[in-house]
């Protein structure tokens, strides 16, 4: 049976580092994966879901059951939960087999191994973690934290340490578990594609604090800040100044949009940038890289300080001079949005 | 919830236990000591405290005992540095074979490294002594020196050498293995300084000078004869400073130690070409095994053919007499040591196991308290004991023949040697991923069924690896048998004194005996379950 996840105005102090308040809910069955850049509290809050570590305020609750607050924290156990640990964390001295069979009580050896099959890990079984690749070190440390049947999986960048060919057959393994059990996940990375290939809501954390938080489709759509467009899409994002007459760009003065007042950026999405070798309107920008791609060829610029990619019919010399244009109206959104608390019930 | 109250507080059992045990055998005693000395009725004044300093006899005794101590380490570092580093590093012929046997001196009783030199060499005077703690003290700097090595980044080294040369790429390889090297330097210092048997043994054979152990133990054996109280008092007021100046040189070896950073995987360094150095650097490893193994080894054979009397020639049917009365007069000893060292080296690891996963997950510090023992010279560790046990008011409730018993002495020892096993378990508690247990404390099974499958079960190599190291120690110690009655009998104490009444035969026997003990326990384990016995270094 699948529980609900909630976290209610969750603080963590640490020295040099604050992480929250947070608030965010996921309802039973839900997929949630909560990004950002490395060192921005992901792990942190992960591990305060689990237990593994204390929160400094605030509340979490699994389904109906609060598992911390002020005066309540759960051990990891008591909490009905399951982490997948980011390189495994495997026994060393345990097979594969007995990781399974250790993790649930109860659960024989034939059943282990029928799991085991799941993850095609069958051959497996009697290996020890140092005979299996990195891969079916991940599959294992899965297969360990699903045998016990958890109501709510915690998973902390389950793809890392897998190997680029194998991470589709990793999230679709994940994916059919997960779904056939109706768990819900919460999924914790640094990687966009891990995060979009396992999850449909997204919560975004910059420098300990939550900037956005929404389902996925509606953050690649609309996202409501520039760092959000810049770590979910790639975007560039360059610095503008403001003044009187408006919001200055290397792109020309714009407009200031209503209700912005915050740091405002100009961000260009992948493909919103073309590129000519003869002069324009433009700034000018260096030619780094040359790529072919669909209809010509994509660039990869410096702009000043900031690295751009454009598209071209041609193929620009490496090191030239580019006239560049924006191809799209242009998007001034603030660096970063103080994310408005869901409503949540503690 | 009570239940998981309860089963919480007896996972924690072994810990307490193991903290008790502490205080009894080591703090409480000595701080019974130190009180008793300084602070009780008879107790010194701050004016008698300085003029020990004026006593000549200490004054020299404390300077003996460091150049003594100074020498020893240098031909420590000089042999052990140098077996680590020809066998680690080089294209040493039998490098592989060699680098493991680094530790095997350290299965040989110095004192009789010491009955070796004295048989073959005229062993008078203070170099002797220090050649010989060296030869014995070496295996410290030689197993921490090679685990240095072998833990430095061949990678960065090749970077180092690209950049800078040569020259600069040795110099920075020094200087990451330093502070292994200096722990293990440390290590035989203490082990030196500390020593009382060598030094006693070398006494009797026309010694001129003595050691700082020597004095504590010259005094103590008075206390019979009826000398007064300050006397006896002296040279155990003026171990204090001693010791703590020792207690501050273990807390460096260990903070280098651990300062010493755990790599994990890595690349192996480069090995060097020795060229037409190749053959003649084997004399170093040896010349170094010769003498802490084979020269002892050899005069011990010697010995068991007859070469002691000078009655008739050397010969197999002597040996086969000396063999006859082993069996007759030094059997008992020779089991009562094995059985001590069995019980002492189980009760250790017992102590250790939970010492060592507080201290490496949680308590670093509780490393310091844990290798307080090996700060403490095994003589005054000795006396501590005795006197707290004998006439304490608080340990005296043990019970008035409790300090002469066979437990006490296995206690006393196993005291001595907590700390060894303690930094060793507790090491490789560090190197287990931390991310592995955390991943425990999901599994829905009681916290004791999870301690033992994963917290002890991993732990299992290091813990056999101690136990064999605290079995061979508690095999060869001298110092504490001396000291403690229940302990007289073990075989070392016997030898050393038997050797004094020209029982050289059978001694010699008994001592082969002991030795083959202490080499057939790792070594049948490894040939029955294919472990490596570099493991063991």
């Amino acid at each position: 049976m699948s529980l609900s996840v909630t976290v209610a105005d969750l603080r963590v102090q640490r020295p040099g580092f604050t992480l929250g308040p947070l608030s965010f809910a996921v309802p039973a069955g839900g997929r949630l994966a909560i990004v950002g850049p490395s060192g921005c509290g992901t792990t942190t809050l992960l591990r305060c879901l689990a237990g593994l570590d204390r929160a400094s305020a605030g509340t979490i609750r699994v389904g109906d059951r609060i598992v911390a607050d002020a005066h309540t924290h759960a051990a990891p156990d008591r909490r009905g939960l399951q982490l997948v640990f980011q390189d495994g964390a495997l026994w060393p001295h345990m097979t594969a087999a007995a990781h399974l069979t250790f993790a649930a009580p109860g659960l024989s050896r034939d059943a282990a191994v029928a799991l085991l099959a799941r993850g095609g890990l069958q051959a497996h079984a009697d290996k020890k973690p140092a005979q299996l690749s990195g891969g079916e070190a991940q599959r294992l440390g899965l297969l360990r934290a699903l045998a016990p049947d958890p109501s709510v999986l915690l998973l902390d960048e389950p793809l890392r340490s897998v190997d680029v060919h194998q991470r589709d057959a990793m999230v679709l393994l994940l994916r059919t578990l997960a779904d056939e059990r109706k768990l819900t996940t919460i999924l914790v990375t640094h990687d966009r594609d891990e995060a979009l290939a396992l999850a449909t809501d997204l919560v975004v954390l910059h420098e300990g604090q939550l900037v956005e938080q929404g389902p996925a489709l509606r953050l690649l759509q609309q996202p409501a800040c520039a760092f959000t467009a810049a770590f979910l899409l790639g975007a560039s994002c360059l610095p503008t100044t403001t003044s009187a007459a408006g919001v200055a760009t290397p792109f020309g003065t714009f407009a200031r949009p209503s209700g912005e007042l915050g740091d405002l950026r100009l961000v260009i999405l992948p493909g919103e940038l073309r590129a000519e070798a003869a002069p324009g309107s433009g700034p000018t920008a260096r030619v780094l890289t040359v790529a072919p791609g669909k209809a010509g060829f994509t660039l990869r610029l410096a702009l000043g300080d900031h690295l751009v990619s454009a598209h071209c019919d041609t193929a620009l010399p490496i090191g030239s001079t580019a006239h560049v244009a924006l191809t799209t109206a242009p998007r001034l959104l603030p660096w970063q949005r103080r994310a408005t608390p869901a409503t949540v019930q503690p | 919830m009570q239940n998981r109250a309860r089963t919480d507080l007896l996972s924690k059992a072994p810990l307490w236990l193991a903290l008790l045990f502490l205080a009894i055998f080591v703090l409480l005693p000595m701080l019974q000591l130190a009180g008793q000395t300084c602070f009780g009725p008879d107790g010194f004044t701050l004016r008698a405290w300085s003029a020990l300093f004026d006593d000549e006899a200490i004054a020299t005794q404390v300077a003996a005992t460091l150049q003594l101590g100074g020498a020893a380490t240098a031909l420590s570092l000089l042999l052990g540095g140098g077996h680590a580093w020809l066998t680690t590093r080089t294209d040493l012929p039998g490098g592989g074979w060699l680098g493991p046997l680094g530790i095997a001196p350290l299965v040989v009783p110095p004192i009789f490294v010491a009955m070796g030199f004295a048989d073959l060499f005229p062993a008078e005077g203070f170099w002797p002594c220090a050649i010989l703690l060296g030869v014995a003290h070496a295996p410290f700097v030689a197993v921490l020196a090679a685990r240095g090595l072998r833990a430095v980044d061949g990678r960065a080294y090749e970077a180092a050498l690209l950049l800078r040369g040569r020259a600069r790429a040795e110099r920075w390889l020094l200087r990451a293995i330093a502070p292994e090297l200096l722990a293990g330097c440390l290590l035989a210092f203490l082990f030196t300084v500390a020593d009382h048997g060598v030094p006693e043994f070398l006494t009797v054979k026309g010694k001129t000078w003595h050691t700082y152990a020597e004095g504590i133990f010259g005094r103590w054996t008075r206390r019979a004869v009826g000398t007064t109280f300050e006397e006896l008092q002296s040279p155990i007021v003026a171990a204090l400073p001693f010791l703590a100046c020792l207690g501050c040189l273990l807390w460096a070896a260990l903070r280098l130690r651990a300062a010493a950073p755990d790599r994990g995987v890595v690349t192996a360094l480069p090995v060097r070409r020795l060229g037409p150095w190749r053959w003649p650097a084997l004399l170093l490893p040896l010349g170094y095994l010769l003498a802490g193994v084979g020269l002892p080894v050899f005069v011990l054979l010697r010995w068991v053919l007859g070469s002691a009397q000078r009655l008739e020639p050397m010969s197999l049917d002597y040996a086969r007499q000396s063999f006859q009365k082993a069996i007759d007069q030094g059997l008992p000893d020779l089991l009562h040591s094995v059985w001590l060292a069995i019980a002492v080296a189980l009760l250790v690891v017992l102590l250790a196991v939970p010492l060592a996963r507080q201290s490496g997950r949680r308590w670093p510090l509780l490393d310091l308290v844990a290798a307080l023992p090996a700060a403490v010279p095994a003589i005054l560790l000795g006396i501590a004991l005795i006197r707290s046990f004998h006439d304490g008011p608080v340990l005296q409730r043990f019970g008035d023949r409790f300090d002469q018993s066979w437990a006490f002495a296995a206690c006393a020892y196993a005291a001595r040697f907590l700390p060894f096993a303690a930094l060793t378990l507790a090491s490789q508690v560090r190197r287990l991923p931390l991310a592995a247990e955390e991943a425990g404390r999901f599994v829905l099974r009681p916290p004791a069924s999870r301690a033992l499958r994963l917290h002890v079960l991993p732990l299992l190599p290091a813990v056999w690896s101690a136990w064999v190291l605290t079995f061979v120690l508690a095999l060869r110690e001298l110092d504490l048998a001396v000291v403690l009655p229940a302990a007289n009998a073990t075989a070392v104490r016997r030898l050393a004194n038997a050797v004094h009444f020209q029982h050289e035969d059978w001694s010699g026997v008994i001592a082969l005996l002991l030795l083959s003990v202490a080499v057939l326990v790792p070594l049948v384990p490894a040939l029955l379950f294919g472990r490596r016995l570099s493991s063991l270094s």
